[in-house]
């Protein structure tokens, strides 16, 4: 039987406090729960960056053999980067998955990335479906407080599973709790009692009927149960109209991370996944414009899995400063000086013919002197000498390296100053100037350890246009750890 | 075989505007100033000029490409004008062409002109340099405050310097310039500071703060070059000879591969070693009179006096401390000011060492003439220090 053989998440590590939330906002809406914190992107963060982090995470996981064995990718968000391109094409292309597959990105619904699952799960062949969201709200909503921005990336088929799918259902209902139009920024949300009563309450234990049903199943063979909601108490109300109430409810990450959208269930599902014993069974559904429910068992490969949700959630730095949501994500105009005015050349020509060097950082091992660069070249670097044999390809983005020379440089523009790059020495031969991201870069300095992430290298609001390559954090940082731990 | 440049090519006359934010005028009047100024020296008709090199870095926000804005500007007797480009070490390279022709033999009298108008941008330091379409995709946006604060880090680190010794260390050198610029009526920055305002100054890229970084200014510099022979036919009986013209551009290698350190220059190494073999120089210590140093940066300054041997490595920050290469030390740096604050219009920067030089070796520097110079040399350094133009040219007495 088929099932998931391993997951991976990512949260960025910025989590704005809702106190500060309600410090900026609470004069237009003020609420009396302001506890924890929700994530918050970085600006050279988003879904398919975060995307990108969750499905390496997750094929840290599985034998390196398997990246060369998956034959479809599923991209779902509800808040896609590019109306076109295809967005499931860059994660491909940044992950090096063969050509010889199928990408498809779907969205519409927070429900996307459980739909993807329960397609992939129904479907053979090894497929990974990678979930990220970034989900927008009208600033001072109880909506922009309770979501958060996340990912999360699971593998199907391809190996021994952890967890073996015995059973799903999904439905379909024209309830609109949640719009946006194509054109829009932003989402307006109804109700939270009739989302709840009528949607939530009539919906997802019809869809759980289903799924156990069709396993063969009755509620009492579910020991625990994931459902994402922001409405506080529903996930609970829904266990019990379901005959649940027995399963061990899972942790919605409210206080800690906030409702990462359509990666939702998946986070909460790896974050049951470290709870889980061999042999129980997990019940994992999410509800939007009707309602998925997918009944998953594990198995003996479970125990010692470690997906990694622990380590995210203790990476989290701690952010204040409201106003970095509405900046970062594009919502408020902001001084970025004269030099922050130049345009990002777009030469998509260019862009294609390096796509593997860009998106795949993938450099050039010099079978003559042995030594690695990048980008590659057809006469290879070195201080003297001349080699021209070609080169062999050399993927870099799982070596890590050590920093050789930083700056923190106020001068140049930034979307958070100081800019941070530097040279760094990658493991295994070859160096490059780099930027530094996350947001404590400037603390870097020559040897420290870092690694490699795929992140927004520019974006130009005139054109909507934006391009990716990859930089390098502190390798100390918890979530780069435990990728290491998988590789 | 090849014999060098050495003595082969002499410098008829230069010129060389005020530099500044010369909001009053455009890279053409500035191109005019200079050029007039080594015409009215040079004893020669503008018909007599057969070749024309023009050096300006950035063309967007100066004349335009190729060699009509020069033509245009200075009404050139309708010569070849070659327009170059080679970042900090253009002006440099405009000479080295000039000089060449003449020393080819294919000319007897040619023009070099090197001209940058940096203040039609709007904000401070350099706009970026284009980099073509692939290496912006990958990258940092960059300044060069921030490339250069990368050696100031490594260069403390390598040789043990403190963070604190190296500020005052770098402070010494920028309140130096600012001494020796007081003297200098086209200097862009004519103000003495202290050495505690230099290390209190608010940072740019750590450590180096807004006294470390020399300004960007608008300005023009120019030099009329001929053989020897006819400069002293037209009357220039000691006139100032060419000695060396060194160019080296980084091959990649210390952006690419782990062996540097970050704490030299390597292609300053080279084209150095290169400079004092073409020149004959066995000890540039005691030969050499004073030098013009590429002091984009406090740091550049007292890294490149060891990568060109004049202070053993590792020794330039104390020296520096020590007034070594004060205007009265054992070795003058930057007489005029330097980048930091005669200024650095980019395509300029070149010829107005040279100026200084062909100043200083002919009597002609005024209040700040170093006695009777007999040899000097000249430093430009364009790029970042992992990957650079760097040029070395020497001049002297016959």
């Amino acid at each position: 039987m088929t099932g998931i053989t391993a997951i991976g998440i990512h949260l960025p590590r910025l989590r704005l406090s809702r106190a500060g939330m309600a410090a900026a906002m609470d004069w237009l809406s003020p609420r009396s729960d302001a506890r924890g914190a929700r994530t918050l992107a970085f600006w050279d963060e988003d879904g398919i960056t975060m995307g990108v982090a969750a499905a390496r995470a997750c094929l840290a996981h599985a034998p390196e053999a398997t990246r060369g064995e998956i034959r479809a990718l599923s991209f779902a968000t509800t808040t896609p980067v590019f109306a076109e391109p295809q967005n499931a094409s860059l994660v491909h292309a940044a992950l090096r998955l063969p050509a010889e597959s199928i990408a498809q990105d779907s969205g519409g619904t927070l429900r996307c990335g459980l739909i993807a699952l329960h397609m992939a799960l129904e479907g053979t062949g090894p497929t990974l479906v990678v979930a990220a969201d970034s989900p927008v709200s009208p600033a001072g909503s109880i909506a922009e407080s309770r979501f958060g921005d996340g990912a999360a990336a699971v593998l199907v088929g391809g190996g021994p599973a952890l967890l073996a799918y015995r059973g799903g259902a999904s439905l379909t209902a024209p309830f609109i709790e949640r719009y946006r139009a194509a054109d829009r920024a932003l989402a307006t949300d109804w109700e939270e009692r009739w989302v709840r009563e009528e949607g939530f309450l009539s919906l997802v234990p019809r869809a759980i009927a289903d799924a156990l049903a069709g396993a063969g199943l009755v509620p009492q063979d579910i020991q625990h149960f994931v459902l994402p909601s922001v409405i506080p108490g529903c996930a609970k109300a829904v266990a019990q109209a379901a005959g649940l109430s027995k399963a061990r409810l899972a942790e919605n990450l409210d206080i800690e991370c906030g409702d990462t959208g359509a990666a939702h269930a998946l986070v909460m599902l790896a974050r049951a996944m470290e709870q889980m014993q061999p042999g129980e069974r997990v019940l994992v559904a999410q509800f939007g414009q009707g309602a998925t429910a997918l009944i998953l068992e594990a198995t003996d490969a479970l125990a010692g899995f470690d997906p990694g949700v622990a380590a995210a959630l203790a990476g989290g730095i701690a952010e204040a400063n409201y106003l970095k949501l509405p900046i970062f994500r594009g919502l408020l105009a902001w001084e970025r000086g004269l030099r922050g005015r130049l345009p990002v050349n777009e030469a998509l020509t260019t862009a294609y013919r390096n796509a593997e060097a860009l998106l795949g950082f993938v450099g050039g091992r010099s079978p003559q002197t042995g030594h690695v660069q990048f980008p590659a070249s057809h006469i290879a670097v070195a201080e003297s000498g001349f080699h021209a044999q070609a080169q062999e390809p050399w993927p870099l983005a799982d070596r890590g390296g050590t920093v050789a020379t930083a700056t923190a440089d106020r001068l140049a523009f930034s979307r958070s100053p100081p800019n941070c790059y530097g040279l760094v020495d990658i493991a295994g031969g070859g160096r490059l100037m780099m930027d530094f991201t996350d947001p404590e870069a400037a603390r870097l300095a020559p040897g420290d350890k870092v690694h490699f992430v795929f992140r927004i290298k520019d974006l130009d609001e005139r054109t909507g246009y934006r391009r990716y390559f990859w930089k390098a954090v502190a390798a100390a940082a918890p979530i780069a750890a435990a990728q290491e731990k998988g590789a | 075989m090849a014999t060098g440049i050495k003595d082969r090519v002499a410098i008829l006359s230069m010129g060389c505007s005020r530099f500044g934010e010369r909001w009053d005028v455009g890279q053409e009047e500035l191109m005019a100033e200079a050029y007039l100024e080594a015409l009215g020296g040079s004893g020669i008709d503008p018909s007599m000029i057969e070749a024309a090199w023009y050096s300006s870095h950035y063309d967007d926000i100066g004349a335009g490409k190729a060699g009509l804005p020069m033509a245009q500007a200075l009404r050139l007797p309708a010569i070849g004008v070659t327009r170059v480009e080679n970042f900090c070490a253009g002006g440099t390279e405009a000479f080295r062409g000039a000089v060449y022709a003449v020393a080819s033999g294919a000319v007897d009298i040619a023009l070099a002109v090197g001209v940058e108008k940096l203040k039609d941008t709007g904000f401070a330091g350099l706009p970026p340099a284009s980099r073509g379409t692939f290496a912006p995709m990958y990258l940092p946006t960059h300044t060069n405050p921030g490339n250069f604060s990368q050696l100031a880090r490594a260069y403390g680190a390598h040789h043990g310097v403190s963070r604190d010794d190296l500020k005052r260390a770098m402070a010494h050198t920028s309140m130096k310039s600012h001494f020796n610029a007081v003297k200098n009526k086209n200097a862009h920055l004519r103000k003495a500071i202290t050495i505690e305002q230099a290390v209190n100054a608010p940072l740019v890229a750590d450590p180096l703060g807004l006294y470390d970084c020399c300004p960007v200014s608008d300005g023009a510099a120019c030099a009329i070059v001929t053989t020897p022979e006819i400069a002293r036919s037209l009357g220039k009986s000691a006139p100032v000879l060419v000695k060396a013209i060194q160019l080296v551009a980084s091959n990649g290698w210390e952006v690419q591969q782990s062996d540097w350190n970050g704490a030299y220059v390597h292609t300053a190494r080279i084209a150095a070693r290169r400079a004092y073999a073409e020149a004959g120089i066995t000890d540039p210590r005691s030969q050499l009179s004073f030098a013009e140093l590429h002091d984009c940066f406090s740091i550049t300054e007292i890294v490149t006096l060891e990568d060109i041997g004049l202070s053993d490595e590792g020794t330039a920050w104390k020296r520096m401390r020590d007034g070594a290469f004060d205007v009265d030390g054992e070795m003058p740096c930057q007489v005029d000011g330097g980048l930091k604050c005669f200024g650095h219009p980019v395509g300029a920067s070149g010829l107005r060492m040279l100026y200084e030089c062909w100043l200083q070796l002919t009597g002609q520097a005024g209040e700040r003439q170093l006695g009777a110079p007999s040899l000097a040399l000249t430093h430009n350094l364009g790029g970042a220090p992992a990957q650079n133009v760097c040029s070395i040219t020497i001049v002297g007495a016959a």
